[in-house]
């Protein structure tokens, strides 16, 4: 039997097309998108400096990524072009700063907004606004907003460094926001320590958690699901701290080894929008998991080796990053040198031509912008979003990372939630 | 003991868009407080009593319509075309809000096809959006995203029943009155016409050289700050007067300049007047203006 089943309360919606047994099982899923708005032919044309304002609209979730991955695009055609662009420690650690704010109030919100309400819901107790989450994550993002002006949609970061000077009155309200945020995910998420967590993650006792993600855990173990939703275990991370891991050997990345696959398209007589992206001509999964993988992370690696890439191990990978990048925001922050320069100028624009790639870790994974530019003018734009990596449609041979851990699931509605621990975007997918 | 009054019934529904009005308003700290009087029929994110597929089979009334995106009278939302969608949840609300710069004038979304995709009541300047016979009932606020306070306002006020007093665009006046210019920590910068030579320093105005469209942008973001905290002009971000119908303009972060004055002059300056004043404002050389503000930041 074949179900359209369509997937809301993402980042714009999806369709799952499920093929079912008699007993329901689920045999086969594609993941359809159907919106597309075409950012890079929008881009065509204009200034490059325009990127650093249209591309954050890319998505409303995630556009500070954009952002950085722009700058860092403009940056790299800059020293392609033989230019060399200096960025003081200063400026290159609040831009770590404010992406990490945008990753952390990301999975704040999809842990509660989508894995504790969705898994919930499934079990007939509907929770209410998690309006503490939504509390937290606007906290998350005024700590960003007290150096990139605002947040969504800032456009502080320009080639050379970042627009902003900030004082030590920004830096101590920012630690004190963090406070908040630390202690929200030691009473609230987790409902102990950090060190705690960490311990439970090797002990392989986190379904004793007390906080709300120990009740996400245990909603998806009494539906049967902490196990399921494996996919291939390839993992690919192209931006900080890059590495690709196949059959377990981890190795370094190769850029050029990325590709995208149009076939399932509806330009090629396809169902989506959707491009699929491909590394070595494969699927791979990209995100919190891939990162604590390729990073050697320790209670995340602890539980790949017993589960998988199961759902229990992509959840905690995501609730792991967030406490990790608490740590790394308190120390940049601590460490910042406000005496240097928030800017070097480069030179214009208008005086550079040539190519360049930005490639970073964004909330869902890998993201990579290129472009082609003509004397500070954008010949030509290409977006992959890490979406395309982990939600690609694949065929029965070769199957796509989401699609295949949705396969052998009990239930459609089971397989749904399995889609959701992918953290799903659509506004991104087909951006 | 007077009863509860019953909660505003709201829809809020997406056109082509980023998601960001949406993002914006979660940013809400008073979002519990407006949760008091109002109850979604359908959000996007949070919970709500339809989901979009009985919302689009349903097609309740409300007491609000909010919506958020570009429009194209062909973009589906589970198969059904906004042409009906639209129109249909619409004419079953008392109020239509317009969020943000898409739903406002068709916003970055109608670049890509500008002939086909619009706001809902403007497309750019001009009203012809596919709900100017409900004119009336529209309230836009414009802006990439629009803030959250700004949504708060306008359903407060529709909530206690007081009218909002309109600009020529159907934006709130008190919202809309002031320009972004108002309010910057630049603006003794720009009175005495020092420019900011480079990006990255609090010091000197972004308008003679860096593109900011502040003075002649409508809208709060100083007065009413993002985040709670900050602008995008206090961050040293030039304003890419993203309220306007004419946003995204081109070259945002270089001002156009007609024989080294700025091609756009401050709203409603003439430009006799502007080069008056700068001609004055330029030929004194004030010392603390030309210094940095603090002087050691270590």
């Amino acid at each position: 039997m074949i179900t359209h089943e369509l997937i809301e309360r993402i980042e714009g919606e999806a369709v799952l097309d499920f093929k079912t047994d008699k007993n329901g099982r689920v045999q086969d899923a594609a993941i359809r998108f159907l919106h597309f708005r075409g950012m890079e032919a929008i881009l065509e044309g204009r200034n490059a400096l325009d990127a650093l304002v249209i591309t954050p609209r890319v998505c409303g979730i995630c556009g500070h990524s954009h952002l950085i991955t722009t700058v860092r695009m403009i940056e790299n055609i800059y020293h392609n072009a033989g230019v060399l662009i200096r960025i003081s420690d200063k400026a290159q650690s609040i831009r770590t700063v404010t992406l990490s704010c945008e990753l952390i109030q990301n999975h704040i919100k999809w842990l509660y907004l989508v894995m504790l309400h969705e898994s919930s819901k499934i079990l007939g107790k509907e929770p209410a606004v998690a309006l503490k989450a939504l509390y937290i994550s606007s906290a998350v993002n005024q700590l960003c907003a007290l150096f990139s002006g605002q947040w969504p949609h800032s456009s502080y970061a320009i080639p050379g460094g970042v627009t902003c000077d900030p004082t030590h009155i920004e830096v101590m309200q920012a630690l004190r926001i963090l406070s908040d945020v630390e202690r929200f995910i030691d009473d609230e998420v987790l409902g102990c320590s950090p060190e705690v967590f960490e311990q439970a993650m090797r002990d392989n006792k986190i379904l004793s958690l007390k906080g709300d993600f120990g009740t996400v855990l245990r909603n998806f173990d009494t539906l049967g699901l902490l196990e399921k939703g494996k996919s291939h275990g390839r993992f690919l991370v192209l931006g900080e701290a890059e590495g690709v891991i196949l059959n377990g050997v981890r190795n370094r990345t190769d850029i050029t080894l990325v590709s995208e696959d149009i076939s399932q398209t509806f330009e090629h007589g396809g169902k989506t929008y959707a491009k699929n992206a491909l590394y070595q001509g494969e699927f791979y999964e990209t995100g919190p998991l891939a990162r604590a993988l390729v990073q050697k992370r320790s209670g995340v690696s602890d539980l790949y080796r017993t589960y998988g890439d199961s759902a229990l191990t992509r959840l905690c990978a995501r609730v792991e990053e967030m406490v990790l990048l608490c740590t790394q925001v308190r120390q940049l922050l601590s460490s910042l040198d406000l005496s240097q320069p928030s800017f070097i100028p480069p030179p214009a624009i208008e005086s550079i031509s040539g190519s360049g790639v930005g490639i970073l870790e964004a909330p869902r994974g890998s993201l990579i912008h290129r472009a082609t530019i003509e004397k500070g003018k954008i010949i030509s734009y290409s977006i992959i979003t890490p979406t395309q990596w982990n939600l690609g449609n694949g065929i029965a041979s070769n199957l796509g990372v989401a699609q295949r851990a949705m396969i052998g699931a009990d239930t459609i509605a089971k397989a749904s939630l399995i889609f959701r621990t992918f953290d799903v975007c659509s506004v991104c997918t087909t951006h | 003991m007077p009863s509860k009054p019953a909660k505003l019934r709201v829809i809020w529904l997406q056109g082509i868009t980023c998601n960001g009005n949406t993002h914006s308003f979660l940013n809400d700290p008073d979002l519990e407080r407006l949760l008091d009087s109002v109850a979604f029929i359908h959000h996007p994110i949070l919970p709500c009593t339809k989901t979009l597929k009985e919302l689009v089979k349903k097609l309740p009334k409300s007491d609000i319509l909010i919506f958020e995106g570009a429009y194209r009278a062909d973009f589906e939302r589970v198969g059904v075309a906004m042409e009906t969608l639209l129109s249909a949840l619409a004419s079953k609300t008392k109020h239509i809000i317009a969020l943000g710069s898409c739903a406002s004038f068709g916003g970055i979304f109608k670049e890509f096809s500008p002939e086909h995709i619009s706001g809902i009541l403007f497309d750019k300047e001009e009203e012809r959006g596919p709900l100017k016979m409900m004119r009336e009932k529209i309230i836009l606020l414009s802006g990439c995203p629009a803030h959250p306070k700004w949504l708060s306002f306008v359903i407060e006020m529709i909530v206690a029943g007081k009218r909002i007093l309109v600009d020529e665009y159907r934006r709130p006046k008190e919202l809309y009155g002031y320009l972004v210019h108002n309010g910057c920590l630049r603006n003794e910068y720009f009175e005495w016409k020092v420019d900011s030579d480079t990006f990255g320093t609090k010091e000197g105005c972004l308008f003679y050289a860096q593109g900011c469209q502040g003075p002649y942008t409508h809208g709060s973001c100083n007065k009413i700050l993002w985040n709670e905290v900050s602008s995008k002009t206090r961050a040293g971000t030039p304003c890419v007067g993203c309220t306007e119908p004419t946003f995204p303009k081109r070259d945002l972060f270089s001002t156009k300049t007609y024989m080294s004055i700025p091609a756009e002059m401050p709203l409603g300056i003439p430009k006799r007047s502007y080069l008056a004043l700068a001609g004055a404002a330029k030929s004194f050389h004030i010392k603390r203006l030309e210094e940095r503000l603090i002087d050691d930041n270590a």
